[in-house]
């Protein structure tokens, strides 16, 4: 497609055309997925077994209302135990889907980092604003071999964070941010 | 401290802040307590009133007020402030000592303020503000007024020696001026018959009396520019009539004249109105910018004054506004952000409104000191022809899409080649600029709405604050975006100090103290 924004994904060397968009409305599709790796799947089995114990919660919370509706005869107690088996469903079923949208590509002078299926983000970090890279691994992530890399700049809206990357992908990386961000160090 | 250390100028051995300064912190101590305690039991305190219960309150306001002032005093000979060839440092605390630092390569300017009490008492507060994020400053308070003077020069010019290796050439001649630039020194050095002149504008305008006069702010445009002001009026009109309505309502439906609940209701309202007027009142009285070798230093305020100097290199974003009535005598209103100063600390008091209400010439001057050319022809012309035309007619990047027609008609981008110029609103119009050498990084989101209609919102930050643009189509977001990340990623190296762009009117590079001598 070529009107997704392939920079973000692409070659950030090419110039690109400055004359004002064309009165034409882009197809709906994910922005800035092109070219971007995935984050490991792995992170979805790992996501699962974090929310198994807020699942548990949720059921029993639903459990719970449906009970109270049935010994004080309240109707409208079964609607509200209806909300956590949402919430509960929608972490189960979209978990997958959410660790695919996850992208992050380290071009030659900035990071990009997408995520997001329905409020969409993509995050452009310059090596040479990053001020601090942290790796860091919960004991989950640890399980399955994940660490996530988060990294802040002087604007905190340019501060980007990648969950779920191998443990010698998020090494590299850092290694990455820490030798380029020397590099092309550059003021406030 | 090494012998070799007191070669260096810009040293003030260890301290403590002036005598009086426990006085004014305990007193603010008791204060508290005692409006705490009279808001909690204030019923019962008139109830039960008699002259022995009095006395005794009072014997222990007495009490609370000798204490607290004892503790403020120990803490006050405990606090001492020290400038040295690291920066600022103090130290402070009673059990724990804690000592903060500001490092002198990371000092971003020195702002003195002089709050009511304080100022009564010629005294003044200095500042140290801190290239990061909010709350990055250390405050010396308090010492007498013209202490702050040399104090602020002082840190200055350590400040500045941190900075001489790289600076370039020209910071040499600067720095030649040496220790001779002292406040005193230079005052004394004058005839005598300018002196008392000297002495009454000093004082009127606390101590901003030297370098090129940028903008003056008389007593009667501020006025004038607050009656003006639309949304002002409205606010102040909004509350008139709560104001009205609840007492109305109160005299109409309550039993026995205003109750309590009224007096509650009206609260926010009697607090609020005379604050925001104040607030107004009080960030643009007496304003006087004029450039000196250290920046733009502007001194405003009528309780309570300041002082502070924003360096042009500091400045991430400058945004300019004009609101309905202000067009005919073409008044704009300026503000910067800068890193490290805090924008929430009294909004519109703060450093950051670098003209309060100025006129065609001083925003070109303002802008002059302290903008970043924009890579146009006439960067002054094509500021204002972007502020002041209808943003639609605006040549650049907008929204396409026809239910976004309010984005449509308001909201225009407008990349110029140094710059990225955000033009928003129709009956106040603002334009935020953000030098493109200064963006941190890009970051584009799109909402369900956002991907039906095939635009998306892109937000560009910088150090301390980010512009958001809402509803663009996808394909300008694409032209934007990679243009933005390219300038993120190649601007302001640190080694390439001599290509970054700086304003039109450079610093003047020769200190007042120069001439005296």
């Amino acid at each position: 497609m070529s009107t997704i924004p392939d920079p973000l994904g692409g070659d950030a060397a090419a110039p690109a055309p400055a004359a004002p968009a064309p009165d034409t409305p882009a197809p709906a599709v994910r922005l800035g997925a092109e070219g971007l790796k995935p984050v490991s799947p792995r992170l979805i089995p790992a996501r699962r077994l974090a929310a198994a114990i807020p699942c548990a919660i949720l059921l029993a919370a639903a459990v719970g209302c449906v009970v109270v509706g049935v010994l004080a005869d309240l109707w409208w107690m079964h609607l509200i135990a209806l909300l956590p088996l949402v919430i509960a469903a929608q972490w189960i079923l979209l978990t997958g889907r959410r660790v695919r949208a996850i992208g992050y590509l380290d071009r030659e002078d900035d990071l990009v980092v997408a995520k997001g299926l329905m409020l969409r983000s993509v995050t452009v970090t310059p090596y040479g604003r990053v001020q601090s890279v942290e790796v860091s691994e919960g004991p989950i992530q640890r399980r399955f071999g994940l660490a996530s890399l988060s990294l802040s700049t002087a604007a905190t809206a340019a501060d980007a964070d990648i969950p779920g990357l191998p443990r010698e992908e998020a090494e590299r990386l850092r290694a990455l941010l820490a030798a380029r961000g020397i590099d092309r160090m550059q003021s406030l | 401290m090494n012998p070799a250390d007191t070669q260096i100028d810009g040293i003030v051995a260890p301290r403590r802040t002036h005598p009086l300064t426990p006085l004014l912190t305990g007193w603010r101590v008791l204060a508290g307590i005692v409006a705490v305690v009279s808001i909690q039991n204030i019923a019962q305190l008139v109830e039960e009133f008699s002259v022995r219960r009095a006395l005794i309150a009072l014997a222990v306001l007495v009490g609370v007020l000798v204490l607290s002032i004892l503790v403020s005093a120990l803490s006050w000979w405990r606090t001492t402030y020290e400038v040295d060839e690291d920066g600022v440092t103090l130290r402070s605390g009673l059990l724990t000592l804690t000592r903060r630092s500001a490092p002198r390569d990371r000092i971003d300017s020195v702002s003195i303020e002089r709050p009511l009490v304080p100022r009564i008492l010629g005294l003044a507060k200095v500042r140290v503000e801190v290239a990061g994020g909010s709350d990055s400053h250390l405050d010396i308070a308090y010492v007498a007024s013209g202490d702050a003077e040399t104090l602020r020069r002082e840190i200055l010019r350590a400040a500045q020696q941190a900075q001489a290796p790289e600076a370039g050439p020209d910071s040499a001649e600067l720095h030649s001026a040496g220790p001779g630039t002292g406040a005193p020194e230079e005052a004394a050095a004058r005839s005598p018959r300018s002196l008392d002149v000297d002495a009454v504008r000093s004082f009127a305008y606390d101590g901003v009396t030297d370098g090129e006069e940028i903008a003056t702010v008389p007593t009667s445009r501020l006025l004038h520019s607050l009656l003006r002001d639309l949304g002002l009026l409205i606010g102040l009109a909004v509350t008139i009539v709560w104001a009205v309505a609840v007492i109305g309502a109160d005299l109409l439906f309550g039993d026995e004249g205003l109750s309590v609940g009224a007096l509650a209701g009206l609260l926010p309202a009697l607090l609020l109105a005379p604050q925001m007027l104040f607030r107004r009142v009080e960030s643009g009285w007496g304003f006087v910018a004029r450039l000196t070798e250290r920046g733009l230093r502007m001194r405003r305020g009528l309780l309570n004054t300041r002082t502070d100097a924003i360096a042009p290199g500091r400045i991430q974003k400058i945004a300019l506004s004009q609101t309905l009535l202000w067009r005919g005598p073409d008044w704009v209103a300026a503000r910067a952000t800068v890193a490290g100063i805090g924008e929430e600390i009294g909004e519109t008091n703060s450093a950051g409104s670098v003209l309060p209400v100025g006129t065609r010439e001083e925003l070109g001057r303002t802008l002059d000191c302290l903008m970043t050319p924009l890579g146009t022809d006439d960067d002054l012309a094509a500021a204002r022809a972007l502020l002041t035309s209808p943003a639609r007619s605006l040549a650049g990047h907008r929204a396409v899409h026809p239910l976004l027609w309010i984005k449509r008609r308001t909201q225009a981008v407008v990349l110029l080649p140094h710059a990225i110029a955000v033009r928003r609103g129709i009956i106040t119009h603002s334009l935020e600029i953000i030098p493109r050498e200064r963006i941190q990084g890009v970051f584009v989101t799109q909402g369900l709405l956002g991907r039906a209609l095939g635009a998306a919102d892109l937000s560009i930050a910088v150090a301390g604050a980010s512009v958001l643009v809402e509803g663009l189509p996808l394909a300008s977001i694409e032209a934007l975006a990679s243009e933005l990340a390219v300038d993120a990623a190649c601007g302001r190296r640190y080694g390439e100090q001599e290509t970054w762009l700086r304003p039109r009117r450079g610093l003047p590079q020769e200190p007042a103290g120069a001439v005296a001598a």
